[in-house]
Order: C-alpha cells, then structure tokens, then sequence
C-alpha cells in the first residue's frame, strides 16, 4: 500500500550527491493499488471477448462440414488467453511500482517487457490525470508526466485515485517551480 | 524585431502599416502553375477521354479564373510580420487564421526553391519552431532575398549589444545587389563543400540503392505495359535475356549505380556547409529544387556519424546533426556533409563537437552476452531460411544449385553478427554520450549531455537473463531518443550514474 504523503524524501542538496558504489537503482518506493489488478484482468477479458467474436463470425462464415479446425483452433487460444488473463495482471502487479520526490520521478512498469524511467522534474512539460471507465469503477486513476521529448512520457497507471490527486498537485508544483523551456 | 532597421530602400514588397507584409506578388503564378501539376493526371485523361468523343465544350477551362482568383485570394489575405517578439501569420478570408510564434522558440528555417520557384527568382519559407511537426509556419512563397533577409532576422535577433558581438550581417545589403548564387558573407567559415569526386560513394548507401530500387520499380512497371506493343522494348528485352546471367548482373549493377548517382547529384549538388559568427549552422544543396536550412546552434543537441557497410568499406562517411525543431519524417536530422571520405567526415564532425574522445575515441565494448544476442539473431532467421531451402529442395524438387546458398547464408550471417557486435560500444566523455550501434546501417551517435532529459532502462525477457538492458537516453531532439543497447545491467546504470549523477542518487 502506498505509505501517506507523496514525497518520502527530502530534497537531496547536489554538493553531497555521492556516487554510489553499487550504481544499481533501487526498485521505486511505491506500488501501485491492489485493484489495478482487476482493471487489468478486465482489459485481458476485452482481449479474449475480441478473440471470441472473430471466433463466432468464422464459425459462422465457414461453410465447410467439418468444425474440428474451429475447436482446435477456440481451445488454443482459450488455453493461451486463459493463462494472460491470469498471470498478466499479477505479474504486472508484481512489476508495477513508482517514487516521487521533489527532483524527479522514477517508474517501474511492464511484465515480459520491463521497463524503469526516470524524469527530472525540471523537465517536465505536462501532468495528466487521466480515468478510463474502468478506472473510474474501481476508484483507480493514471498519472502521465510528459517532457520535452516524444519518447519520454512516464506513466503510472492504476493509483487510487486520492493518490493520483496528491501526486498531480505535488508534481504541478515541482514542475512550475522551475523555469526555463524544458528542452 | 529588427526590421524598423532595414532601410526602406530594400524594397520590401507591398508593406504596408503595423509592419505587416505579403508574401511576393509573382507567387501568383507558382499558384497556378502548381495545381496545374497537381491536376494534370486528371488533365490527361480527360484530354484522352475527349478524344473518344465529338464533344466541344471545354468547360474545364472555367477551372482557370477560378485557381487564378484563388490564388489572388491567398495573396491578398496572406500576411506576416515580426513584432514585440513575436513572427505572426494571418492567414484566410472568412475564418481569419492568425499564427504565432515567439522568436526564441525559432529553431529552424528552410528555404526551398523548386524549378518553377527558381525560374521566378522565389522560395517557400518554412519556420519550424519548438515542438516539431505541428508547429511551422509556411511562408509560399517569397522572393529568394526576402525569404534571406527573413531568416537573417528570425536567427540573428540576439541584440549585438547584449552578446557584445558586432551586428551580425554587417551592413544592410540592397535587394539588387545579392546576386543568386551570392557567396556567403566574408566572415562565415565554410566547413564543407561537395567535391564532385565524392558522387563516386552514391551507389554504396542504401538511400541511393532504395532511390535507384524505386525508379527501377517505376520504370519496369511501365516497360511491361508497353512491352507487348512496341517492337522496340519487346526486341530489347528479349536481348537482354539472350546474355549470360553474369552480364545481366553487371548490366543492372551500372543502371542502379547511374540511378543512385543520379539521385546523389540531384539531391547534394552544390552542398555547402558554412557556420556565421553566432554559430548558425547553414546548408546549401540540390541541382534542380534549392534546399537552404539554418539551424540555429543553440538547437543543436549533438550530431550523428553514420558508417553504413557500403560507405565503411570504402572509407567514407556521413554526418547528420541532432537539432530540436526539425520535421519527423526527416528523422528529425539533416545532412551537415554527404556522402565523403572520412578523411574530410572526422574533421568536420570535429570542428562541430571538438570532442575528440566523442567522435573518433575507441568505445567501451558491451561484453559476451550481447554478442550472443547479435549472433542468435544473425543465425536464426539464416536457419530458417537454410531450413526452408532443404525443405523445398525435398518436396517441391526445387533445384539442386539452389543449395549452394545455404553455407553462404551461414557464413554471411556469422560475419553480420560480428559486426554487428564490433560496432555495439558506448562512451561517456565530460560533454558528451556516444553510442554506436548496427552494421549495414552503423551510426555513432555523439550526443549532448545536457540535452539528456530522461532516462529509460528498458530490459526484455530475454535480456533479463542474460543480465543486459537498453539504455535510452531521451531528448527533444533528432530521434527523440538514443539507445545503447544491450549493455550489461551494472553498466547501464553506472552510465546514468555518470551522465546524470544527482538522479542517479535520489533513487539509489
């Protein structure tokens, strides 16, 4: 569960910036809230709900005799989809964590696919809360920070939404802060 | 800004008050002329479906006043000025469109003149500012001299008395007195102009093979549409096939080396790279469209030295340079010098990064597991496509000599696989981030550090065991983001670490 108050640090002064001897980031403080779980086990659902449907029009469609090649080929990917649809949402779960602190923010995201970003907050252009219907079921939202780059936008999806609010609001501060055009 | 300072003499055309001025009057006639080009496919087949009929009425001919008042339209309601910081562009009859853009987000001006454009002493203007691709304004079109004077103002608005530098284009020079082809002014240094020798390396990139590929394409499409009627193409064609195999080669080898060269000779004839005292970056090129870009320096976030394998075994080079402001689709880079050999490539690459470490220094390697990665994807697809050459070979009864290729797939893919890893290295020099990467594509990317604005450590399944990463490097300009790829983990931050210490140290 996210620990109250967004920022968990102080504000780290750059004369006594060490260069640490393990330059390993550790994992973000943060993870994100247990219901992004269910949101994405729902978007896994809307995966195989798509599946099903192009398996109807072909079983429909398809004048030939036999249906074997439409059972074999519905229990592959029912296996296949049944088996994202479980272990997808945990692992991303598992993977999904985020920090912020006055200089910078710094996430952690994906599941076959890993990823950690890090932007400084000086850079920062744009902060967005965005709620898909989903999200706003289960009382979740996503936070998008963009910069001045079109390949640096760090999102962080499924926070509650009191969270996101917390964060937007910090991050806005931060970001106006500094000057300068961000690029 | 400082266009109250340029005399009336210069002959501004029609300005008139607030500053406001219009695009030139013979734009005119490039209006016309253009949608005249534009139509003309529909022209032919209408020209071609008339002649099927008895018909007279030429009603396509009201089309003319038409595209003539229009255009008369786009230049009455077409207006520019630079004012209180800012270039405006007003824009539209009905619905009034006003554009704006403040000076100091200027990154980047083009002049452009294709053929029609030069017959009439004119070019288009186009303005990208911060943002990219949404954000330009287009000026089509203005006289060759005030599209200069222009861009003159746009990138030379620093005021002399702050910088403490002189004025930077020296006394206001009257219109009549640039001539076309006008020498750029004394105190600019040129850093590069194209030796016609060089047009030897244009069948070696793969830009002039695709180009020759595509006009070949073109070309036979229709040479097999005429093919079955004119006499001529079927007797050429079945000569050609008369030859033996080794002449065919050599044959297609001399047009797609002729097509690359003239494709090389069309887009860099008279390349000219020169820097003025603030530090403008200004390029010159093209035979029949005249391409100018200026690139303001403090846009520039660092450069790119590209080695494709074509170029690399002929020892030449080509330079590119990162800048914020330019349009995607050119890869957000332009050309600082064209294909040339490296002995003119590295110095040049020099005198605009003087980093020697950066530009010409060796490269950190990035270790055994990384080459593995090269070769697994080197040999892989060769097995596949070996696999697929038995295979034929057993149940379709292909031939024989077919199989011949399947050691050669093998041995190519080894040596593509080498190289690849040969050219995977990184370095962090004071100001800079280089990155290498690829091998029939190999560039060498020398890129600012304080142009760095993120990071991303990106690692996939397959990475994660081996223990390497990607490291991305994100910034506002070129490609948006520079990757060093597949670096062992512990070097991929220490890389961070390095470039961006106090980021580093906030998370560690």
């Amino acid at each position: 569960m996210p620990v109250p108050g967004v920022w968990h640090r102080g504000v780290v002064e750059p004369a006594d910036v060490p260069v640490a001897s393990d330059p390993v980031l550790r994992d973000p403080a943060h993870r994100v809230s247990r219901r992004a779980v269910v949101m994405w086990t729902f978007q896994a659902l809307v995966v195989l709900a798509v599946l099903l449907a192009g398996q109807v029009v072909w079983w429909l469609v398809d004048d030939a005799p036999s249906r074997t090649p439409h059972w074999v080929v519905g229990a592959v990917w029912l296996v296949a989809g049944a088996a994202y649809a479980v272990a997808m949402p945990q692992w991303r779960y598992r993977v999904h964590r985020w920090e912020a602190t006055p200089r910078a923010i710094y996430t952690q995201s994906g599941w076959l696919w890993q990823e950690r970003r890090i932007a400084p907050l000086g850079r920062v252009q744009t902060v967005d809360l965005e709620r898909g219907p989903v999200a706003q079921l289960l009382g979740l939202a996503a936070v998008t920070v963009t910069t001045a780059s079109a390949a640096g936008p760090v999102t962080i999806h499924g926070l509650d939404l009191p969270v996101a609010r917390e964060l937007v609001e910090a991050l806005t501060a931060a970001a106006v802060a500094e000057t300068g055009d961000a690029t | 800004m400082n266009e109250e300072s340029a005399p009336g003499e210069l002959r501004e055309p029609a300005d008139d008050t607030d500053g406001w001025r219009r695009l030139d009057a013979r734009m005119l006639l490039v209006h016309p002329l253009e949608t005249l080009i534009r139509f003309l496919p529909a022209l032919l087949a209408l020209v071609i479906f008339r002649a099927g009929s008895d018909q007279n009425d030429r009603w396509e001919l009201y089309a003319v006043p038409l595209i003539v008042a229009f255009g008369v339209l786009r230049w009455v309601t077409t207006r520019y000025r630079i004012t209180a910081g800012q270039i405006e562009l007003r824009r539209g009859l009905f619905t009034k469109q006003t554009t704006t853009a403040r000076l100091d987000k200027v990154r980047t001006i083009d002049l452009t003149a294709q053929v029609h454009h030069r017959l009439l002493g004119l070019a288009k203007v186009e303005i990208s500012t911060a943002g990219g691709g949404h954000d330009r304004l287009v000026l089509d079109s203005l006289s060759v001299d005030a599209g200069r004077r222009l861009r003159a103002e746009l990138l030379h608005r620093v005021d002399p008395a702050v910088t403490g530098l002189p004025a930077p284009t020296g006394a206001p020079v009257p219109a009549d007195a640039v001539p076309g082809d006008a020498p750029p002014p004394v105190d600019d240094e040129v850093l590069v102009r194209l030796d016609p020798s060089w047009i030897r390396y244009a069948p070696l990139t793969v830009t002039g093979l695709a180009s020759a590929a595509a006009i070949v394409g073109f070309a036979s499409q229709g040479f097999s549409r005429f093919s079955q009627e004119r006499s001529v193409f079927r007797d050429g064609a079945s000569f050609v096939s008369r030859l033996s195999w080794w002449l065919d080669v050599l044959l297609l080898l001399g047009v797609v080396s002729l097509l690359a060269v003239g494709a090389y000779v069309l887009t860099f004839w008279g390349f000219r790279l020169t820097r003025n005292r603030l530090g403008t970056l200004h390029t010159r090129r093209g035979l029949l469209t005249n391409r100018e870009t200026s690139i303001d320096a403090a846009r520039v976030r660092g450069i790119r030295l590209d080695e494709p394998l074509g170029l690399r075994l002929a020892g030449a080079r080509r330079l590119k340079v990162v800048t914020s402001g330019l349009l995607r689709e050119q890869g957000g880079s332009d050309w600082l010098c064209p294909p040339a050999p490296a002995g003119v490539v590295t110095p040049l690459a020099l005198r605009i990064r003087p980093d020697e470490a950066a530009v010409s220094g060796p490269l950190t390697p990035h270790g055994p597991a990384a080459r593995r990665r090269r070769m697994t994807r080197a040999l892989v697809p060769a097995t596949l496509v070996a696999a697929g050459l038995v295979v034929a070979r057993v149940l379709w009864d292909w031939h024989g000599s077919l199989l011949v290729l399947v050691p050669m797939l093998f041995v190519g893919a080894v040596a593509l696989g080498r190289d690849r890893y040969g050219a995977l290295g990184h370095a962090v020099t004071p100001d800079h981030l280089v990155s290498r990467h690829g091998s029939l594509d190999r560039q060498r990317v020398v890129l600012d550090r304080d142009g760095i604005i993120g990071w991303k450590v990106e690692q996939s399944f397959f990475q994660r065991r081996v223990g390497v990463a990607t490291l991305v490097a994100t910034t506002a300009a070129g490609a948006q983001h520079y990757d060093v790829v597949d670096v062992p983990v512990e070097m991929a931050y220490a890389v961070l670490a390095r470039v961006s210490p106090e980021l580093s140290a906030e998370f560690s």
